[in-house]
């Protein structure tokens, strides 16, 4: 499991890799509370790496969610979901909450 | 039933991987088509979470056994543990309609594992321990 974030102009673009379950959503939250902690609110995460997302990481994306659009101040915006991801995400009905892009380009320029 | 596979481990979250790692490829073995492997491993994993942090309570000493097997075109997973009994009626149904910032958070583990599998069973008993049993039925004609 790897994340990493670049502080954009517009937006903190964070990149996941591997797997997301509940030994390691932990870290997912605490990366996604830095970037709030730091005012940030205008969020993309890549997912095109993500191996595996399951529930506890679900929690910790629509804390962000919730947390980052309040009082419309940003949003939680996703690129490169993988289909599996995908289909889960439908089934959590995440989908078409969480707005999605097929790149992070894509995701980033829509801020 | 055929030959029974188990993979035992202590209740450490970070155990989850490996357990993936042995019911993906059991149910890649036995002929599941991708999507279905994904979804065995995904239920599984939610299982096992549950496991640790509910039945042990977040003790990291607990034992948790995960055991595949082929019964007629099912692939089965068997999960037990030795923590608190569970009531799977006791979780609330998680809200997937609402808009999403008045969504509670929670209950999304079990109700996963009933999208993913074809069906789910749980018992608990003081010797044989909490048991989960999930079933996914095979898409392909069996060959394993």
């Amino acid at each position: 499991m790897e994340i990493k974030t670049e502080h954009l102009k517009r937006c903190d673009l964070i990149t996941l890799s591997g797997r997301f379950d509940s030994s390691t959503a932990p870290e997912l939250e605490k990366a996604l509370r830095t970037s709030m902690d730091e005012g940030m609110y205008r969020l993309v995460i890549d997912m095109g790496q993500v191996e595996y997302f399951g529930s506890a990481a679900i929690r910790a994306l629509v804390i962000a969610y919730k947390e980052c659009r309040r009082w419309n101040r940003g949003d939680v915006r996703l690129a490169n979901t993988p289909s599996n991801v995908r289909h889960v995400f439908e089934l959590a009905g995440l989908v078409p909450v969480i707005e999605m892009y097929e790149s992070s380009t894509l995701a980033v320029g829509s801020f | 039933m055929g030959v029974e596979y188990e993979i035992c481990v202590t209740s450490q979250l970070s155990n989850l991987s490996e357990i993936a790692d042995f019911v993906s490829d059991r149910a890649a073995l036995t002929g599941l088509d991708e999507r279905q492997v994904f979804e065995v491993q995904m239920a599984t994993d939610e299982a096992c979470t549950n496991s640790m942090e509910h039945a042990y309570e977040g003790r990291e000493d607990g034992e948790v056994r995960v055991c595949c097997y082929l019964e007629g075109n099912d692939f089965v997973v068997r999960i037990t543990d030795f923590g608190r009994p569970f009531d799977p009626n006791n979780v609330p149904k998680p809200d997937l309609v609402s808009p999403l910032e008045e969504r509670q958070i929670g209950g999304l583990g079990i109700f996963f594992m009933r999208e993913l599998m074809d069906s789910v069973e749980f018992s608990s008993d003081p010797v044989a321990g909490n048991q989960v049993i999930m079933r996914k039925r095979r898409r392909k004609a069996a060959t394993a």
